[in-house]
């Protein structure tokens, strides 16, 4: 009995030692495995509802005048609506909808339009929308053990390929632009 | 004799364990990686198609506006951080629905078109997006792993003025 409380005792602190370093190993493979994988989806997403948005705003009607810059109020209503497509997958979303990820706000979301600086042989005159950039400004994936903050990422660029509506209440000297039929 | 015994099974089981954690860490991580990659390259060929289809107007300069304006597009891929390399543009005409025996026919592509005039529409392939693998490696995954893209646009002629 006195022989064999030693050895018993030291095989128990093996034990432990064992289950002390493969556990840690293990809690620090799983936890970034966690987080990464957390964050690799939620960056999917992210990819899918930009893409989604910049296709809704390449196909969206243009309101505007012809030149007219980020001030135009008819162009922001546009962007409002190109926003909540990418975060809600709804221009129009109800008081109850629910962000494609946790926490993504309009506001996050960046659409800068990139106007035609010459008139082209397609009729689009210059000033007309030629191309649309949404982006993503400063979202931050908390993945409990470490957050990542993306920014200017995902971001699409697509051709605008709408319908070209100027606005109607602009003075007479900004005559909108008149594509060929 | 008894307690070394013990000791190679803890780390028999460890080894295995550790193949198993590889292959579950591998599955989140690389397998991730490669959707994401999938998902930017889809949506870049089809951004591209669309831009290179809406500079075709009938004229070979259309055809290298279009060319120009693929190249030009800043989209990325690889969480966002490498150009989209070896981008292939091809031009074909349209198939003439209503023609007798015309629906079966192939779309014929070609990336340098000799009648630009019948040219209507563009295919934008993504081919060489490799995402390397990090951790599937290690239970008899491949090195790297591509995921092409590939997407078609058509032109439209008509624009229509409010």
């Amino acid at each position: 009995m006195s022989r064999t409380l030693p050895i018993k005792r030291s095989e128990r602190g093996h034990a432990m030692l064992e289950l002390a370093i493969s556990a840690s190993v293990m809690v620090t493979c799983l936890v970034g495995t966690f987080q990464f994988g957390y964050t690799f989806y939620v960056y999917n997403q992210l990819v899918t509802a930009v893409g989604n948005g910049g296709r809704y705003a390449a196909m969206r009607t243009w309101h505007g005048t012809s030149g007219g810059g980020t001030s135009d109020q008819d162009v922001e209503l546009g962007n409002r609506a190109i926003r909540n497509m990418v975060v809600y997958g709804d221009p129009e979303p109800g008081p109850d909808a629910v962000p494609v990820v946790v926490k993504l706000k309009p506001e996050q979301v960046e659409v800068r339009w990139v106007m035609s600086d010459k008139s082209d042989a397609k009729g689009d005159a210059k000033g007309a929308p030629a191309a649309v950039n949404v982006s993503i400004r400063d979202y931050t994936v908390d993945a409990v053990f470490k957050t990542f903050t993306f920014t200017g990422r995902p971001a699409v660029e697509f051709p605008f390929v709408g319908q070209f509506a100027a606005s109607q209440q602009k003075p007479a000297e900004q005559k909108p632009a008149e594509p060929k039929p | 004799m008894g307690s070394s015994r013990q000791r190679g099974f803890v780390l028999i089981a460890m080894s295995i364990t550790m193949l198993l954690l590889l292959a579950v860490m591998g599955m989140a991580f690389d397998l991730g990686r490669i959707y994401i990659a999938r998902n930017e390259a889809q949506i870049f060929t089809d951004a591209a198609a669309m831009t290179a289809a809406s500079k075709l107007d009938g004229t070979a300069a259309g055809i290298e506006r279009a060319r120009d304006a693929v190249k030009r597009l800043p989209m990325r891929w690889n969480l966002g951080t490498q150009e989209f390399t070896g981008v292939i543009i091809e031009f074909g005409h349209d198939i003439e629905f209503g023609h007798p025996g015309s629906q079966g026919d192939p779309v014929k592509w070609d990336r340098d078109p000799k009648d630009p005039a019948q040219v209507t529409m563009a295919r934008v392939t993504a081919p060489a997006n490799s995402v390397d693998i990090t951790f599937l490696r290690a239970v008899g995954g491949p090195n790297a792993f591509t995921v092409p893209a590939s997407s078609t646009a058509s032109s439209n002629p008509v624009r229509v003025t409010e």
